[in-house]
């Protein structure tokens, strides 16, 4: 979202680059410039004339139901933008201590070789989040075959998952493992 | 400029004195050094207020990953003063036992 903003701040600011460079030029009338002329050279006469009918309907109290969600969505967007540029940004290591780290790939090389132990398992897929909080968040999607138990399966990976983790130490703060029935001819591994 | 090179080399020589460290790591995103004229030391970064060790841990490892990282910040905290240490657990390298 930092970027989002970025890239709106980035369009803002060459958008004033430019009227100031325009201002310049006509206020100095260089060339055939003249300051009269500033505001229909950059398109701003109609703009203008609906500024004002609007706001005066809006003086008027004329405003149409459109109108009024159509602007309580802008501040909202605007809100929103805010928040999130205020929000900080996610870790990019997994905190272990104070003061100690580990990298999210050393996270995933521990989780991914216990989900695919199980016979069951065909291929697995392992998501690690880095929060500001001690602990990882790790999202596990464990590929296996239609009409395999997919319930036994997930709570077999979860906490095995889980006891490996506990043994080499890693802190995991959340697990969600989910076991997905998939065709063998497009896994990693067809038969265990 | 190289005071912060004596530094990272000593705290450098530190980590891989530990047992369970296989390697310092390089960084992933930037590469993870210490820079002085003509010479870098690789696996430690020297910030003015900050030093930040990057290891890679024999796996399996001697004990849980956690102490092992404690017991490294701790080694290099002891070196590097009053600056705060963090350690950074980069990778694991598989190493065969000896003794198979």
């Amino acid at each position: 979202m930092r970027i989002f903003n970025r890239i709106v701040m980035i369009l803002l600011l060459a958008g004033l680059v430019y009227l100031g460079v325009a201002t310049v030029v006509y206020i100095f009338e260089l060339g055939p410039y003249q300051l009269e002329d500033l505001s229909n050279t950059l398109g701003f006469g109609g703009l203008y004339e609906g500024l004002n009918g609007y706001v005066g309907n809006i003086e008027s109290g004329n405003v149409e139901a459109l109108d009024i969600i159509a602007l309580s969505a802008i501040a909202l967007l605007g809100l929103i933008l805010f928040i999130l540029e205020l929000k900080p940004p996610t870790p990019r290591r997994v905190r272990m201590q104070r003061g100690t780290y580990i990298t999210r790939r050393v996270v995933e090389r521990e989780v991914s070789p216990v989900v695919e132990q199980k016979p069951e398992v065909l291929q697995s897929n392992v998501k690690v989040k880095a929060q500001r909080r001690p602990g990882a968040k790790v999202e596990v999607r464990a590929s296996i075959r239609p009409g395999e138990d997919a319930r036994s399966v997930q709570s077999e990976v979860q906490s095995r998952v889980q006891e490996h983790m506990a043994e080499t130490g890693v802190p995991i703060s959340n697990l969600r493992v989910r076991a997905n029935e998939s065709d063998p001819r497009q896994t990693k591994t067809r038969v265990k | 400029m190289d005071d912060d090179l004596q530094l990272a080399r000593a705290a450098a020589e530190a980590a891989l004195a530990t047992e369970g460290v296989y390697s310092l790591g390089t960084g992933r995103y930037a590469e993870a050094a210490t820079y002085g004229p003509g010479e870098k030391v690789t696996g430690v970064v020297v910030g003015s207020d900050e030093v930040r060790v990057h290891i890679v841990v024999r796996y399996p490892p001697p004990e849980p990953i956690p102490a092992l990282a404690e017991r490294v910040r701790e080694r290099a905290a002891s070196i590097v003063g009053g600056r705060a240490t963090t350690v950074v657990v980069e990778d694991l390298e598989v190493v065969q036992d000896e003794n198979l």
